[in-house]
């Protein structure tokens, strides 16, 4: 019973306190008071209760993306390895990394079709960006989870983060992982989600049609998809640090939960101090994670 | 065995579809302009009959009683899981091309005979179910040869244009060079083993080069691999929609059903074939999605996507033979297990997508995607179906593309877990990378293909005014949706039927092993869960109901279909990212007094050099027009005199071989 109540208050409070936390220290870093941790839920709670406007052009897949996306990424955030939660018996199977990992891009099919509806072209623009990313960082995420599940012998995440990976294996991939979601996850040096210039943007562009209710979920949603991603890369690090050695369940969750609001930390730091890409230079940037996963995918396989 | 077996078991399916089509066949020949609702529904029926057969039927052997021979060997046939598979493919493909048929040909009716269509298109079915069950190999050519003569027919019906004209001489060729070296393989095999029974063909070591690398260069010019795939993106799109996706979805099949059964489970064992299986399908998968994604023309880029899933599925086939090589039983299963099903699920998704294309195309009036947009609301049905159809290429999970290349990425980790040598351990790692790079990609094609066809708003009048298509047009495709999304919740029980190809040589681990997603509950959960987001939804928007209002434009004034991304747009960073591959350029003209302040007039431009069509295959050509106008066309003048001389020089050379041994 208390694993429900940790995944719902995880699924609900969590994201939003990690993108609040990586707002603040952006702020604290700029000389700003910056917004309160609370405010992305503040803004989520404000847009459910406006009203919507929905471009003319639209069809359903605009009406029905943000849902679908929202659900996959509420299914895959359950599925993903936390630390102090153990994954029901019989649904082992389904923490397989490749089923994820497709079911996240199912979620990312939907919304690139949205962006696409309303015959926009920052929409297209921003779908197209997205496209492009996709190609090189979801490579890296396969090959590095794969080259962590060798020793485990097994592709479910479930038994791979309980089985244990060599060190080695474990901090390239955890740095091809970090690289890989900063490209996905549209942020800095890849994306800078708070400018208001379209034409530099993808995520924002892409939901540039998006208001209301429907903005409200698509935020919700990415903020689930930074947890995501930012938590593993955390996770794989976690697994490996001496701190974590047979602690209650309650602890490794608390120290889970620490470790991704400082892997966020540490992306508003980055923020901080690089800045955002010439486009054209985003693919060197994303090959680096491409090229991490192989070097951890060579280590594992030397060693194992 | 040649006969008294004759009407036994699932021989009885299989002899009753063939007599139909036979018939069929015969009546289009003779009524050639016939509409007859008969012609499809029989055609269907002989379908149902043979995927009834393939499914609940058993095993058989059966020859056809002499008089019917073949010069060297007789009529044999053998069923068996792994015929039955392919059987099981060509018969529900052809129970939706019956659906789907008639609503189409309807659009052609002044150009084609439909009887004719019909004859042909029975001849197809017919061929291509032989081909599957074929025991020896001169049936199986035989069988092979009226495939490629009733495609061929099938690709020239609507031959009033020159470039279908073209396209169907293309394939013509393409065949005549993939048989060419197939007989040069098997006549190879015969002379090693002295047997045309594909049962006898024991041949391993280095003796199996020379067989095996024929043999596998005509199947893989017929399943449209690279480097043999030149033919495939012409000639696909110039035929007729249920034809192309008959041809698409389960004749390029038959070919990796003869590769499967003769270089990988079966007893021409060439070690090197597994590595090569694999590469080459690796770069068929990458190849054929690059391409793909730049083309506009629909079904161009359908077929292109053909070669990108002939890839995938080859790399099944070079697993299965890695682990066949290795003698680790689990890493051939799931290679197998993944090829087999991947070929079942590329005709159903690829013959859906095929059919959205002539939807489009017989009401649009256009293959053109750039002149499409905003077809979802005149065409709800084609949409949903080519939304799904899509999904599932580009193995989107729950539905059955997803199943097929989970396993193939479940054998690459096995193969990565378990192989002794570091090389194929690391390789296998890769190649799972390679597959979702490929993956990406074509994810990208499809969300272009899709959004630029059908959302947003029409980019010309005549897309604007499209209507949906027949009802049988309709059920056609909700058909073949409907079995993409069973067939993805269904994998256990499909691995079952796969899994019998196995059981006879190599021990075979149970479907509930290999395979233990609950794919259902997730979907179910997957759908709760949007639910109840949607319910949410309706209830906060009770107070504030959403209002509807033109695309946001900066406000300079109305948005127009002209600007719209377009589909060139969309993948210019892909293409861009891999332009060295094809040399691919943007050319960018502005004119006018200022010309980088207010221009005038802007023209772009995109181009792109497909290397081995301009650097390899176009020389070749040159040369043999070259050779022939310098040289034969001495030897062929026209002239029966001189022809006479030729024959009796011919003989005289001949005479002087046989007589020097």
């Amino acid at each position: 019973m208390i694993y429900v109540l940790l995944y719902i208050v995880m699924l609900t409070v969590i994201p939003f306190l990690l993108m609040g936390i990586i707002r603040k220290v952006k702020a604290l870093m700029q000389n700003r008071i910056g917004p309160p941790l609370l405010q992305p839920f503040y803004d989520f709670a404000k847009l459910m209760k406006k009203g919507e406007t929905i471009s003319a052009t639209a069809s359903s897949i605009f009406l029905l993306a943000p849902k679908a996306a929202l659900s996959v990424s509420l299914v895959a955030a359950v599925l993903i390895p936390w630390s102090g939660i153990t994954v029901p018996t019989g649904w082992e199977a389904a923490t397989n990394f490749i089923f994820i990992i497709y079911m996240l891009g199912a979620g990312k099919f939907f919304s690139l079709l949205a962006a696409m509806d309303a015959g926009s072209s920052f929409g297209g623009l921003g779908a197209s960006r997205e496209a492009y990313i996709s190609i090189m960082a979801e490579p890296a995420l396969i090959i590095g989870i794969a080259a962590l599940g060798l020793s485990a012998g097994s592709m479910n995440l479930a038994h791979i983060y309980k089985t244990g990976f060599s060190p080695f294996v474990a901090v390239l991939t955890a740095m091809a992982f970090f690289i890989a979601a900063l490209s996905e996850l549209s942020r800095m040096p890849v994306d800078d989600p708070t400018t208001h210039l379209e034409l530099t943007m993808i995520h924002e562009a892409m939901i540039l049609e998006n208001s209301g209710r429907n903005l409200a979920i698509t935020e919700y949603c990415v903020a689930l998809r930074t947890c995501i991603f930012l938590g593993l890369a955390a996770q794989t690090f976690l697994r490996v640090s001496p701190l974590y050695k047979n602690l209650p369940p309650l602890t490794e969750f608390i120290i889970g939960i620490a470790a991704l609001f400082l892997t966020g930390i540490f992306v508003a730091v980055a923020e901080g101090f690089i800045v955002r890409l010439n486009w054209r230079r985003v693919s060197n940037f994303a090959a680096f994670a491409v090229v991490l996963s192989i070097l951890a995918a060579l280590v594992a396989v030397a060693r194992g | 065995m040649s006969n008294g077996v004759f009407l036994s078991g699932f021989s009885i399916f299989c002899g009753t579809a063939f007599l139909l089509w036979v018939l069929i066949c015969a009546c289009g020949l003779i009524w050639k302009k016939g509409r007859s609702a008969l012609f499809p529904f029989i055609t269907g029926a002989a379908g149902a009959i043979l995927a009834a057969g393939a499914v609940f039927g058993g095993n058989a052997v059966f020859s056809i009683p002499l008089p019917w021979f073949l010069g060297v060997a007789g009529f044999d046939f053998l069923i068996d899981p792994l015929s039955r598979v392919f059987l099981a493919i060509i018969g529900i493909v052809g129970i939706a091309a019956a659906l789907f048929s008639p609503g189409y040909l309807h659009h052609l009716r002044n150009r084609i005979p439909v009887g004719f269509f019909w004859s042909a298109f029975s001849a197809l079915l017919l061929s291509m179910s032989a081909v599957v069950i074929s025991a020896n190999a001169v049936v199986f050519l035989f069988m092979w040869e009226l495939m490629a003569i009733s495609s061929f027919a099938l690709v020239a019906t609507d031959n009033e244009s020159r470039s279908v004209r073209g396209a169907a001489l293309t394939y013509l060729v393409a065949t005549r060079i993939g048989t060419a070296f197939l007989l040069a393989g098997f006549l190879w095999a015969y002379k090693l083993t002295g047997s045309w029974a594909f049962s006898a063909w024991h041949i391993s070591g280095s003796a199996a080069a020379g067989p095996a690398l024929l043999i596998f260069i005509g199947l893989a010019t017929k399943a449209g691999s690279w480097p043999f795939h030149l033919w495939l993106p012409i000639a696909h799109p110039a035929a007729p929609a249920p034809v192309s996706a008959v041809m698409s979805g389960v004749m390029l099949k038959t070919a990796i059903y003869a590769m499967a059964r003769l270089l990988v489970i079966n007893h021409i064992d060439f070690p090197p074939m597994g590595a090569i299986l694999l590469i080459i399908g690796c770069i068929s998968a990458f190849w054929g999605v690059l391409f793909a994604l730049l083309q506009h023309d629909l079904k161009r880029l359908l077929a292109y996507h053909s070669v990108e899933n002939i890839g995938i599925i080859l790399m099944g086939l070079g697993i299965a033979a890695i682990g066949g090589q290795i003698h680790n039983p689990l890493i051939l299963q799931l290679g197998i297990a993944g090829a087999v099903f991947h070929c079942f699920n590329h005709a159903i998704f690829k013959s859906l997508l095929f059919f959205g294309a002539g939807v489009i195309d017989a009401r649009a009036h256009t293959r053109d995607i750039e002149k499409l947009g905003g077809l979802i609301k005149n065409m709800p049905f084609t949409a949903a179906c080519f939304i799904i159809g899509s999904a599932a290429i580009c193995a989107l999970p729950p539905l059955n593309g997803f199943a097929s290349e989970l396993l193939i990425y479940t054998g690459l980790f096995t193969m990565a877990g378990q192989a002794a040598s570091v090389g194929v351990r690391f390789g296998g790692v890769l190649i799972m990378g390679w597959l979702a790079m490929v993956g990406a990609m074509a994810l990208a094609c499809f969300v272009k293909a899709v959004s630029v066809v059908f959302l947003g708003s029409a980019r010309s009048p005549q897309a604007q005014h499209a209507k949906e298509g027949t009802s049988g047009m309709a059920a056609g495709q909700v058909f073949l949706a409907a079995i993409c999304v069973i067939a993805g919740f269904c994998v256990p029980q499909i691995l079952k039927m796969i899994n019998g190809i196995l059981t006879d040589f190599s021990p075979v681990i149970p479907a509930q092993n290999i395979w233990t997603i609950p794919m259902p509950l997730l979907a179910g959960v997957l759908l709760l869960t949007t639910a109840i987001i949607w319910a949410w939804m309706r209830i906060a928007s009770r107070k504030n109901p959403a209002k509807q209002f033109i695309t946001w434009e900066c406000g300079f004034g109305a948005l127009g279909p002209r600007t719209q991304y377009t589909a060139t747009s969309f993948v210019q960073p892909i293409a861009r990212m891999f332009g060295a591959v094809y040399h691919y350029a943007v050319h960018i003209e502005l004119s006018g007094k200022d010309r980088r302040h207010f221009p005038e007039k802007i023209s772009a431009e995109s181009d792109y050099e497909p290397y081995l069509q301009t650097r390899v295959y176009s020389p070749i050509v040159k040369f043999v027009r070259k050779f022939s106008g310098l040289f034969l066309s001495r030897i062929q003048t026209g002239s029966i005199h001189q022809y006479l001389l030729n024959m009796v020089f011919v003989l005289i050379i001949l005479l002087l071989v046989v007589f020097h041994k």
